[in-house]
């Protein structure tokens, strides 16, 4: 085996999770400044759902899929709905939003372990995965489609604003609502879709996460570390710099563990995240 | 009268009132006497594990089993005639969380004893606290080398690593005959005690670590540690993992194709991991506290939880509660006295050992261990 190559390998597929968390949460920040800490919880329950269809109802796994990044998505609108809509028409401040959104990612927690257990759950049999040899790395076929949607998803977000209409009001919204709102922009619609499509790639990637290791109500923590991370490297807010930030987080992690003893992994993470809140707040692409 | 005058008043007023509301409701039991009612109030002892979380499958099992013994020294009478009364605290196998349930135990609840940790994680980090309010401690699962040296009032009814250690080295070394071995351990007090103490042996012996790689206890991305310890190519790879990280790992370990037996602590001793690992769990073997167990226990502990599943530590804890209420029988509820006692006691008949003793520094005196092997999803003695 060659070492690089499968080093290279597991930066990628670490990168390709992180975008997929990453691009949600730069999407509801980019609408709402919100650092939506329920983003993890909803991508949590992403893959509780696919648990809940395979292995209760029977569903294949394919419409399972769809179900819980569609389910996903409604739990992010409806999030919005109940807590975060109410709290901007009344002027909420920064912290009272975060707070609330940090009330929901517990609520949610705690609702999957009473569900499901608190226990660790995989949404595949127990098979000896089949891997397949990439230029010398061994990849699973999981974790092959992972890369893939990442980047189907990157380059879908990035069509979608730049050249919709309503990708256009997304970043009006972002530039300033009240400004949007003068101009006849239905700000709490067009929030609400963010939330949905926002929470819906969550979703996905907490099923992918649920398809190549496994799913636990506690996950919902670590994802959204890994979604925050990015986002302040890249940018905050700035889609294109997540991704970036992303993929730079994954190659941090995995190459820095060549070099260093591995137990210090979860260090690299939060030193990368310490340099940049240092030497560059504004993040790689500049604070949206 | 001026306001802050009668404001005086008022609270004097009031203050005199509740005292004497409160000499009214207390004046029938002193007319009873005080010491018969007392003698009757239930014995209360706390319970730490992890009910959520990493290692709660383990903690549930032991629960259970104390459970179990409750309801038998009950039966029998409880503690010299008082009711034996536990209350059950989640550690979720985390130092933080475990030290905050351990407060309120001895602060709140005032037990004299906690019957806990199971992590080594959660013991230690409630040690000094126990110590310094003189509560004992008695657990019945943390096997980190460092609980030896925690305090005079920490005891525990399952062996140190430091056996454990010495003994998975010696058997990989001699009885396996591999030379060359790869270490991937939980940075945890458990992880680090074990795999400080099997490196240290091993290489006494003339073998040779090749790769030491450490991960979080919350990792579930183990791959690049394993690529690492690949790219070394050892002859086995000595995991310490909980049941978790483990699933993970040995699943990727399988698709990284490291085509080399895993050998792994009693942390393996959990049958969710072979069953979540599948196929890539078969041929992994792992070293355990060999204990009797008893058949009316495994029959009574079956008809608690619904399955065969004896935990971990399930036998250590329902020995240790067991242990306790003859303590407590002998010396009472006074954290020092009970203290005394335990150095002074041996246990015999119990279900994790024949005998239980405890050394100078509350470990015990003597541990067995057995190799299992995992064939068909299920983990086997080896003879």
């Amino acid at each position: 085996m060659d070492i690089f190559a499968q080093l290279l390998a597991n930066s990628v597929i670490a990168g390709a999770l992180y975008t997929l968390i990453t691009l949600g949460f730069n999407l509801i920040y980019g609408a709402t400044k919100l650092i939506n800490m329920a983003h993890g919880a909803v991508a949590a329950s992403g893959g509780y759902i696919v648990f809940f269809l395979t292995q209760t109802w029977g569903w294949g796994m394919i419409p399972a899929v769809f179900a819980g990044v569609l389910g996903a998505g409604v739990l992010g609108a409806v999030l919005d709905w109940l807590i975060f809509a109410p709290l901007r028409r009344r002027k909420a401040r920064p912290p009272v939003v975060f707070t609330a959104s940090l009330g929901a990612f517990t609520v949610l927690q705690a609702f999957l372990a009473i569900l499901f257990g608190a226990q660790f759950l995989a949404l595949l049999p127990a098979e000896a995965a089949d891997t397949v040899s990439v230029g010398g790395a061994l990849i699973t076929s999981v974790q092959l489609a992972t890369m893939g949607l990442a980047a189907l998803a990157s380059v879908g977000f990035f069509l979608f604003l730049r050249f919709t209409t309503f990708g256009k009001v997304v970043r009006a919204i972002s530039d300033d609502e009240e400004v949007a709102k003068m101009l006849g922009v239905n700000t709490d619609r067009i929030v609400r879709i963010v939330f949905f499509i926002g929470s819906a790639v969550a979703g996905l990637a907490g099923i992918m996460i649920g398809l190549d290791t496994g799913i636990q109500p506690t996950m919902g923590l670590f994802i959204i570390v890994e979604g925050v991370i990015p986002s302040i490297v890249g940018g905050i807010g700035n889609m294109a710099g997540g991704v970036i930030g992303a993929l730079l987080l994954g190659f941090a992690e995995n190459f820095g563990i060549w070099f260093i003893p591995s137990q210090w992994k979860g260090a690299i993470a939060f030193g990368l995240l310490t340099l940049f809140l240092i030497f560059r707040p504004q993040g790689i692409m500049g604070r949206k | 009268m001026s306001s802050s005058g009668r404001l005086v008043l008022g609270v004097v007023i009031i203050v005199a009132v509740l005292a004497g509301v409160y000499a009214l409701l207390q004046s029938p039991e002193t007319a009873n006497g005080p010491a018969a009612p007392v003698a009757q109030e239930p014995v209360t002892i706390g319970f730490i594990g992890p009910l959520t979380g990493d290692a709660a499958a383990i903690g549930q099992n032991a629960k259970a089993a104390v459970e179990l013994a409750v309801e038998e020294v009950n039966k029998a009478g409880g503690v010299a005639g008082r009711t034996l009364n536990v209350i059950y605290e989640d550690g979720q196998c985390t130092g933080k969380v475990a030290s905050n349930a351990a407060n309120k135990l001895i602060n709140a609840d005032n037990v004299p004893v906690i019957l806990g940790g199971l992590c080594s994680g959660e013991t230690a980090s409630f040690a000094g606290a126990a110590e310094q309010a003189k509560r004992v401690v008695l657990s019945y699962c943390s096997s980190a080398p460092s609980i030896t040296q925690a305090g005079d009032y920490i005891f525990r009814d399952y062996p140190s690593d430091l056996f454990q250690g010495a003994f998975g080295a010696k058997y990989v070394y001699e009885k396996l005959g591999k030379k060359k071995v790869a270490i991937v351990y939980v940075k945890s007090d458990w992880g680090s005690g074990i795999r400080q103490v099997f490196a240290d042996e091993f290489k006494k012996l003339g073998g040779a670590i090749v790769a030491e790689e450490g991960y979080e206890q919350v990792a579930r991305d183990l791959r690049t540690q394993l690529t690492k310890v690949k790219a070394a190519k050892p002859d086995l790879v000595y995991f310490l993992g909980y049941t978790e990280g483990s699933i993970v790992g040995v699943k990727q370990a399988a698709e990284l194709k490291l085509g080399v037996p895993l050998f792994g602590a009693d942390g393996w001793d959990d049958p969710k991991i072979w069953s979540g690992a599948g196929a890539a769990g078969e041929g992994a073997m792992y070293t355990v506290v060999s204990a009797p167990l008893s058949d009316a226990f495994k029959a009574a502990l079956k008809a608690k939880v619904g399955s065969d599943e004896v935990g971990l530590c399930s036998a250590q804890a329902y020995d240790g509660l067991k242990l306790l209420a003859q303590v407590m029988a002998k010396a009472g509820t006074d954290g020092t006295a009970i203290k005394d006692e335990l150095y002074k006691t041996e246990y015999a008949g119990g279900v994790s050992a024949a005998k239980i003793a405890f050394d100078a520094n509350g470990d015990p005196v003597e541990a067995n261990y057995a190799v299992k092997a995992v064939k068909d999803g299920k983990a086997v003695e080896q003879k």
